[in-house]
C-alpha cells in the first residue's frame, strides 16, 4: 500500500510558503522547537534514557537489545522473527500492568519493558514490533492483532494482543506471542479470536521516521508510545 | 514632511501592521486547528467503522450498507474500502460543498487534511483498507466569515482610532500654528501675546515669547511716555493742560484747510472775566486750580462732541475747537449747563461769558478770530453768564438745504470720483505713496473734500462713500500701478459692512491691495480701538498697509498698537512746523522715529513747508515727507 501522505514537492509554493510561515509563527508563538529527524536510533540516548530511568541494571539488558540487533541484522526472515520472539519472551516476565504500571492498562516502550524486565502483551507486542522494524521488516508486513485468547482448555477467555507477520496482506499470517513460545502461522492457533489489528501505517511522514503528530494525538494511547520511543532514541 | 503627516503615517502604518499581523496569525492557527481536528476525526471514524466491519460477515451486501450508513448519516466527502491488492471494492462519494466563499480564499488557506485509514480484518486475514476523508468545507465558511469579521472589526478599530487620531493631531495642530504666527509676527516686530495653549512644550515657547512681548511693550510704555512729557512741555500750557497759543493756532489753521469732516465745525471762545479780581480773592494757588478745572471741563466738552481740541489763547482766554459739530445753538446750551454747573462748585462769584461761530474749509484764520473777540466783548458786556453766537464770514454755500446737498453727492458720486495726487517721497526723493484726498464735481466744478466731507458725515454717506473711493483708488492702481494712500472716516470703520465689502474687493484683486495704503485718523483709531483691531485683523492678510494720520497727542498709545502691524505712522503737522528751528520738536521727533523704528513701522511727516523742515525730518530718520513743500522729482535733500 502506498503512504497515505505528500504533504510535500508537488504543492504550489505560495502554499507551502504560507504554511512554513503560518506553523513557524505558531512554533514560535508556543515555544516549540522543530525536531530532527533521525533515521535509525540512536544508541547513545538509548543508552542515557535507560541509565537515567533503570540504572545499571536495565542497561545490561539493553546492551543484551543493541547485540541481538546486531547478531540478526542481516540474517533470513525466519531467524529474526524467532531470534526477536524468544529474546523478548525470555527477557520479560507477563504481569498484568495493573502491578507494574498502577494502572489498569499502560503501553510500554520497549526500552521500559527491557528496563522494568516485566510486562504484558501489548509491551510485548510493541517491543518485537519495534524490533523487526529496525532489522528491516516493511511495515505493512507487520500488525500488531487484538484477540480473545481462551487460557488452556477451559472456556475462560482473555484480551490479549499478538503481533501477527503477513507475507501478504490477504494471507494467513504467522502469530508472534507470549503465551506460545514458538512461532505458529494463525490457522493453527485456534485458542485465539483475532478481532482488529493496526499497524503504525500512516502515523509515519512518507517513509521518515519523523513522527507526524501532533502534540494533541498523544492522547491516542498508541501515538503516544510512539512518542515516547522517539524521545527515548528509538526511531 | 511636516510633523503632522508624519504622525498621521504612523499611526495608519501602526493600523495596517496590528490588522495585518492579526489577520495573518488568526488564519494561520486556526487553518492548523482545524487541519489537526479534521484529521483526527477522519482516523478514529475509519478505525471505528473498520472495527465494526471486522466484527460483521464480509458479505458485500453488508458492506455495502454499513459504508452507505456511515456516509449518508454522516459528514463525509469521500469513503472508500480497497481490497489489500489495491482495487477498490466500494466507494461513496459526496460533493465538494464549498459554495458561498471566494475560489481566491479556498486556494489561499487550502486544508491539507490526510485521510483515515484502517484496515479490516477477516479473520486473521486482512479484508481491506478504509480510507476516510471527512466533508470540511464549513470549515472555509467558518473561516472565511471570522475572517471578514475581523475584517469588519478592524475597520471600527480604524475609523474609531483615525478620529482620535484626528483630534489629537488637532488639539496639537491648533495651538502649534498659532505658536508659528507668534513666531513669525515677532519676526515682524509685532510683539503679540498668546494665552498659554495646554500643551506643556509649546506653553513654555509661548510664555518665553509672551515674556519678550511683554518686555517690549514697557520698553515701549516708557519710552512713548518720556517723549509725550517732551511733548507736552513743549505745546501745552503748564498750568490748565490745555495747548499753548502757538500750537493751538497750528491746529486751527489745520482743521481749516483739511480734506476731511475736519474742515468744517464749531470755533469757542470763553473768558474768564475778571482774572485779576478773583486772583486777589482766592489766591494764585486756588486760582491756577480753577483755571484747570476749566481746562478740564472743556476738554472733556470737546471730547463728547469727538475731536475737539482746547487751547489756552493767554491767562484768561481759552479757545475749543470742535470739528464736525455745526448746531450752535444746542452746543451753546450745552456748554452753558457745564458752566452754571462750574460756577455752583465755586466759593467765588464767577463770570464766564462765551462766544461760538462756526468755521469752513477755506475760512481765514484770523478773521474767524476777530469776528469772535467782538462777539465776546459783546457777550462780556451783556453779563457774566451770557453765550453769543457771532457772525461768521459771509460764505458762498453750494447749497442751501440738507435735500440739495443730498441730491448732489449721490449725483457726483454716481458721476464719479476724482483723486487728488500729492507725493510721500522718502529721503531720496522717491514716491512712497501718493495721498489721494477726494475730489467731488458739484455744481460743475471740482470740489476738494474739505468741501463736501462735512456734509458727507452730516448725512451719513460715509460708507457709500469710502467704498466709491475705494473703487475710484482699484481702477488708479489698476492702470497706473503707483501706491495710493486713502483716508477712511471713522464711521466707515464702524459700518461691519463696509469692512466686509472692503474685504471682498481687495482680496479679489491682491496686486491692487499691496499698492493700497489705508489711513485712518490717530485719534479715531484710539477712540474706537477694538473696531481699529478688528479692521487690521480683517485687512492685514490681503497684503494692504494701514497707517494712522494725524499723529500726535496720543503717541503714548503706540505700545497699545504695537501688536496690530501697523505700516506707518503720518506725524501731525503741530509737530512739523519750523522743526528745523526748534530744538525740543527735534528731540521728540528723533524718539519718535527711533520707535517708530524698533517696531518696523515707517514714520512719515505731515505738513512739510519746505525743504529745510523736509531735510530736517530725514536728519532726524524719519523715512518719509509730505505737504505743501513736497513735489516729485525735487530732491528734498541738499546732497
Amino acid at each position: 500500500m502506498p503512504p497515505p501522505s505528500h504533504r510535500t514537492l508537488d504543492s504550489p509554493g505560495r502554499r507551502r510558503f504560507l504554511s512554513t510561515l503560518g506553523s513557524l509563527s505558531l512554533a514560535i508563538g508556543l515555544g516549540l522547537q522543530p525536531s530532527s529527524a533521525q533515521a535509525d536510533f540512536s544508541v547513545q540516548r538509548l543508552r542515557q534514557s535507560m541509565q537515567r530511568l533503570y540504572g545499571p541494571r536495565g542497561l545490561s539488558s539493553l546492551e543484551a537489545w543493541f547485540a541481538l540487533v546486531e547478531r540478526l541484522a542481516g540474517a533470513d526472515l525466519r531467524t529474526q522473527l524467532e531470534g526477536v520472539n524468544d529474546f523478548f519472551n525470555r527477557r520479560i516476565r507477563w504481569i498484568d500492568d495493573i502491578h507494574v504500571w498502577g494502572q489498569e492498562d499502560y503501553w510500554a516502550t520497549p526500552l521500559e519493558a527491557l528496563g522494568r524486565g516485566e510486562g504484558d502483551c501489548e509491551d510485548y507486542s510493541i517491543a518485537k514490533y519495534v524490533t523487526l522494524k529496525e532489522l528491516g521488516i516493511p511495515d505493512d508486513q507487520l500488525r500488531m492483532i487484538y484477540v480473545r485468547a481462551r487460557i488452556g482448555r477451559s472456556s475462560i477467555t482473555q484480551a490479549h494482543m499478538v503481533l501477527g507477520w503477513y507475507q501478504t496482506p490477504s494471507v494467513q499470517p504467522l502469530v508472534l506471542d507470549n503465551l506460545v513460545p514458538t512461532i505458529t502461522p494463525a490457522e493453527l492457533r485456534t485458542d485465539l479470536d483475532p478481532l482488529f489489528s493496526f499497524n503504525s501505517d500512516g502515523l509515519w511522514a512518507g517513509g521518515s521516521s519523523q513522527s507526524r503528530a501532533d502534540p494533541l494525538a498523544r492522547l491516542s494511547r498508541w501515538r503516544s508510545v510512539i512518542e515516547r520511543m522517539r524521545e527515548q532514541g528509538f526511531i | 514632511m511636516s510633523l503632522i503627516k508624519q504622525l498621521w503615517l504612523t499611526v495608519i502604518f501602526i493600523l495596517l501592521l496590528a490588522f495585518g499581523g492579526s489577520l495573518f496569525i488568526s488564519v494561520t492557527s486556526s487553518r492548523h486547528y482545524i487541519e489537526q481536528e479534521v484529521e483526527i476525526k477522519n482516523r478514529d471514524n475509519a478505525n471505528a467503522l473498520a472495527l465494526t466491519m471486522s466484527q460483521m460477515d464480509k458479505d458485500p451486501v453488508t458492506i455495502g450498507l454499513l459504508l452507505a450508513a456511515q456516509f449518508d448519516t454522516g459528514h463525509y466527502r469521500r469513503i472508500e474500502l480497497r481490497d489489500p491488492q489495491g482495487e477498490i471494492i466500494d466507494l461513496r462519494e459526496g460533493p465538494e460543498g464549498v459554495t458561498d466563499v471566494p475560489a481566491w480564499f479556498v486556494e489561499l488557506v487550502d486544508f491539507e487534511v490526510v485521510p483515515g485509514r484502517a484496515v479490516i480484518q477477516d479473520r486473521w486475514r486482512q479484508y481491506g483498507t478504509l480510507i476516510l476523508q471527512s466533508q470540511h468545507s464549513y470549515a472555509y465558511r467558518s473561516l472565511w466569515r471570522s475572517t471578514l469579521a475581523l475584517l469588519g472589526w478592524f475597520f471600527l478599530a480604524a475609523v474609531l482610532s483615525l478620529l482620535l487620531a484626528g483630534w489629537i493631531v488637532r488639539t496639537i495642530r491648533q495651538p502649534l500654528r498659532h505658536v508659528v504666527q507668534q513666531a513669525q509676527q515677532i519676526g515682524e516686530r509685532r510683539f503679540t501675546t498668546l494665552p498659554a495653549p495646554r500643551t506643556r512644550e509649546l506653553r513654555e515657547v509661548v510664555m518665553a515669547m509672551n515674556q519678550l512681548s511683554r518686555a517690549v511693550r514697557d520698553m515701549l510704555g516708557e519710552e512713548s511716555q518720556k517723549l509725550d512729557l517732551l511733548r507736552r512741555r513743549l505745546q501745552h500750557d503748564s498750568v490748565t493742560g490745555a495747548l499753548k497759543r502757538d500750537a493751538f493756532l497750528d491746529q486751527l489753521q489745520t482743521h481749516l484747510e483739511s480734506q476731511d469732516s475736519r474742515a468744517s465745525g464749531t470755533l469757542a471762545l470763553v473768558r474768564l472775566a475778571r482774572l485779576a479780581e478773583v486772583n486777589e480773592r482766592l489766591g494764585h494757588g486756588d486760582t491756577d486750580a480753577l483755571l484747570h478745572v476749566l481746562a478740564n471741563r472743556l476738554e472733556q466738552f470737546g471730547k463728547v462732541c469727538g475731536g475737539g481740541v482746547v487751547g489756552r489763547l493767554n491767562g484768561s482766554d481759552f479757545a475749543l475747537l470742535l470739528p464736525g459739530s455745526h448746531d450752535l445753538e444746542t452746543l451753546r446750551d450745552e456748554l452753558g449747563k457745564r458752566f452754571t454747573e462750574l460756577r455752583q462748585h465755586n466759593p467765588v462769584p464767577l463770570g464766564l461769558p462765551a462766544a461760538l461761530i462756526d468755521y469752513a474749509q477755506g475760512d481765514q484764520r484770523r478773521l474767524l478770530l476777530a469776528s469772535l473777540d467782538g462777539a465776546l466783548s459783546a457777550a462780556e458786556s451783556r453779563g457774566d453768564q451770557s453765550l453769543v453766537i457771532a457772525q461768521g464770514p459771509q460764505r458762498l454755500s453750494l447749497f442751501t438745504s440738507h435735500d440739495e446737498w443730498r441730491c448732489a453727492l449721490h449725483e457726483a458720486m454716481s458721476k464719479g470720483i476724482s483723486l487728488a495726487r500729492y507725493p510721500v517721497l522718502d529721503s531720496e526723493g522717491k514716491l512712497l505713496h501718493f495721498e489721494s484726498p477726494s475730489r467731488l464735481r458739484l455744481n460743475s466744478e471740482w470740489q476738494p473734500a474739505g468741501v463736501f466731507m462735512p456734509w458727507i458725515s452730516r448725512l451719513e454717506l460715509n460708507s457709500q462713500f469710502d467704498l466709491a473711493v475705494i473703487d475710484e483708488a482699484v481702477r488708479d492702481i489698476s492702470q497706473r500701478h503707483e501706491p495710493l494712500g486713502i483716508n477712511l472716516s471713522a464711521a466707515s470703520i464702524q459700518d461691519a459692512r463696509f469692512v466686509m465689502e472692503l474685504q471682498a474687493r481687495l482680496k479679489a484683486r491682491p496686486e491692487v491691495a499691496e499698492r493700497l495704503w489705508l489711513e485712518i485718523p490717530e485719534s479715531l483709531a484710539i477712540h474706537d480701538l477694538a473696531r481699529f483691531r478688528s479692521l487690521c485683523q480683517a485687512l492685514q492678510p490681503l497684503g494692504c498697509r494701514i497707517g494712522l494720520e494725524h499723529v500726535g497727542a496720543e503717541f503714548t498709545r503706540i505700545a497699545d498698537l504695537q501688536d496690530l502691524g501697523l505700516a506707518y505712522l503720518k506725524i501731525d503737522r503741530t509737530l512739523i512746523k519750523e522743526v528745523n528751528k526748534v530744538a525740543e520738536q527735534q528731540t521728540i521727533l528723533r524718539g519718535m522715529a527711533t520707535l517708530c523704528h524698533s517696531l518696523g513701522i515707517l514714520a512719515i511727516g505731515e505738513g512739510v513747508e519746505n525743504l529745510d523742515e523736509a531735510s530736517m525730518l530725514f536728519e532726524l530718520g524719519l523715512d518719509g515727507a509730505t505737504g505743501p513743500g513736497i513735489r516729485q522729482h525735487d530732491k528734498p535733500t541738499d546732497c
